[in-house]
């Protein structure tokens, strides 16, 4: 009787299911959330009503508990979705289903033997959206909110290992904008502020998603192109350059300013170069386009 | 079987210690292909009695910290009492995603983001430690509770420190084997370490294991 109660009113989902992975006790919060019944359930296979358990990882984990009589511990980061169910309203937006951490073992007869299976659920949304924030706040850059310098260069490091390994290629942009300071000495910071984060809209625009776009610092950015090397490199280069070029940045209501942007293109082919060398060889291609008289691309 | 102090099991005891680890280990062996596809060839168990002082030393010679070492420590109660080691000597984190299958479950929503190599290494460790002292409790007729397992901070300058056998004078139980992954060339080695308060305990159950077959 207390234990029946307990088992209702705890706050994380218990699910007790048989040998044959049939459905014999659902408590409370699982009704609560999954807004079915346990008489619903009772008898009828998990599969019925959750068919997105079928899969390799659920069913190996409940074939090793009944084998093993092991216990797994299940976290949301690897396996998103075990009962699909609604996060609590303050998550919505963050979340379409709820974060669940999950444990699963077995459940024994007097003589030891295992009879049935147990699920435990628990809601970790809250601390799946403090960690999300915590991870932005240590890649981007508080200011345009694009990655900053120090996920770039694990981000490159990263596609240097993964080049080398599997005989890839990729490009380095590096980006600055031709006399930035003017514009801060002109219109003053703010105006230069307002122009960074307009900057970065654009490009993130004239991007694949999966490029890497960072702010190396300043009025310098860096953009990793994985899989992309010689003319759709440079087609993205001249795309920016045009873009930025093409734009008026309306900095409130009476004031425009034009800006160009200078980049050098270094390629990543398996050449056994480390990443500073890799970094150095596009400076020195940005360099060379601002001794060449800015708002172009020239590629190491 | 050695011992670097004083003896606690007799021969026979220790004759039998093994004989339940080589059943055991080619149970999970066995069952781990059979029933949950997992290709996993165990050696031998080789078993150690070593005190508390020596334990950590005897780890730490043992595993030659690399940037790509990774290990997965597990807890389990019980009247058997101690601790799970999977040690994956140097592995990348490529070859981890492909230890096992998840061709179907992948559920990252966002694409850039990485594989969780410390949780597909927390199921392993749940599977591979939970298979073994899984088979050699059902031989002693007992069974155990684990805790979630840990992941050892993969940075090389610290040694192995484990969070248990603070006390210098008492003796730990190693029994160490070696694994490999069929036709994934990953290998490693599991210590499976008991805690000498389930000494008394593991002697009576090798006894009645023995009985069992006279």
């Amino acid at each position: 009787m207390i234990y029946e109660q307990i088992f209702h009113m705890v706050n994380v989902g218990i699910v007790i299911l048989d040998l044959k992975l049939k459905v014999v006790k659902w408590n409370r919060w699982m009704e609560i959330h999954s807004d079915v019944s346990c008489d619903t359930l009772v008898g009828k296979s998990i599969f019925d009503f959750y068919p997105n358990l079928d899969i390799k990882w659920f069913n190996r984990s409940c074939k090793s508990v009944f084998a093993f009589g092991n216990t797994f511990f299940i976290t949301y980061k690897l396996y998103k979705t075990i009962f699909p169910f609604k996060p609590i309203s303050s998550f919505v937006t963050l979340f379409d289903n709820m974060c669940q951490d999950c444990i699963i073992g077995p459940l024994r007869k007097e003589d030891k033997s295992i009879e049935y299976l147990y699920i435990m659920v628990s809601d970790v949304t809250k601390i799946a959206s403090y960690e999300r924030k915590l991870l932005d706040m240590g890649a981007k850059d508080g200011l345009t909110n694009i990655y900053n310098r120090k996920y770039f260069e694990t981000k490159l490091e990263e596609e240097i290992e993964r080049c080398n390994r599997y005989k890839k290629r990729f490009s380095l942009i590096i980006l600055d904008i031709d006399f930035f300071k003017k514009v801060n000495d002109k219109y003053g910071h703010l105006a230069g502020d307002y122009i960074l984060k307009a900057f970065t809209k654009i490009i993130a625009k004239i991007i694949r998603t999966s490029d890497i776009f960072a702010r190396y610092g300043g009025e310098e950015f860096c953009c990793i192109l994985p899989e992309t090397v010689g003319e759709t490199a440079l087609i993205i280069s001249e795309r920016i350059r045009g873009g930025i070029e093409e734009t008026v940045f309306e900095y409130k209501k009476d004031i425009k300013i034009k800006i160009t942007v200078s980049q050098g293109v270094a390629v990543f082919d398996n050449n056994n170069i480390t990443k500073t060398e890799l970094i150095n060889l596009a400076d020195k291609a940005l360099y060379k386009a601002k001794k060449q008289g800015r708002n172009q691309v020239v590629i190491a | 079987m050695d011992a670097d102090k004083n003896e606690i099991f007799t021969e026979d005891q220790k004759d039998i210690l093994q004989e339940i680890m080589n059943i055991a280990f080619g149970n999970a062996t066995a069952d781990l292909s059979e029933i949950i596809d997992i290709y996993v060839i165990l050696s031998v168990p080789d078993i150690k009695t070593i005190s508390a002082e020596n334990l950590d030393s005897y780890i730490n010679n043992l595993i030659d910290l690399k940037k790509n070492t990774k290990i997965i420590e597990q807890k389990f109660f019980g009247e058997y009492n101690g601790s799970g080691l999977l040690v994956f000597p140097d592995i990348n984190d490529d070859e981890i995603s492909t230890i096992l299958d998840h061709s179907d479950d992948i559920n990252s929503n966002d694409s850039s983001e990485q594989v969780p190599v410390n949780e597909i290494l927390i199921e392993i460790g749940n599977i591979l430690i939970g298979a073994c002292i899984g088979k050699i409790t059902s031989l002693l007729n007992t069974y155990v509770t684990y805790s979630p397992p840990d992941i050892f901070p993969s940075d090389t300058s610290n040694k192995v420190c484990l969070s248990y056998h603070t006390d210098k004078d008492k003796t730990g139980l190693v029994m160490k084997t070696t694994f490999t992954f069929n036709e994934k060339n990953i290998e490693g080695f599991l210590l499976l370490l008991t805690n000498d308060e389930s000494f008394d305990w593991l002697k009576k159950a090798l006894g009645k294991f023995m009985e069992s077959y006279l």
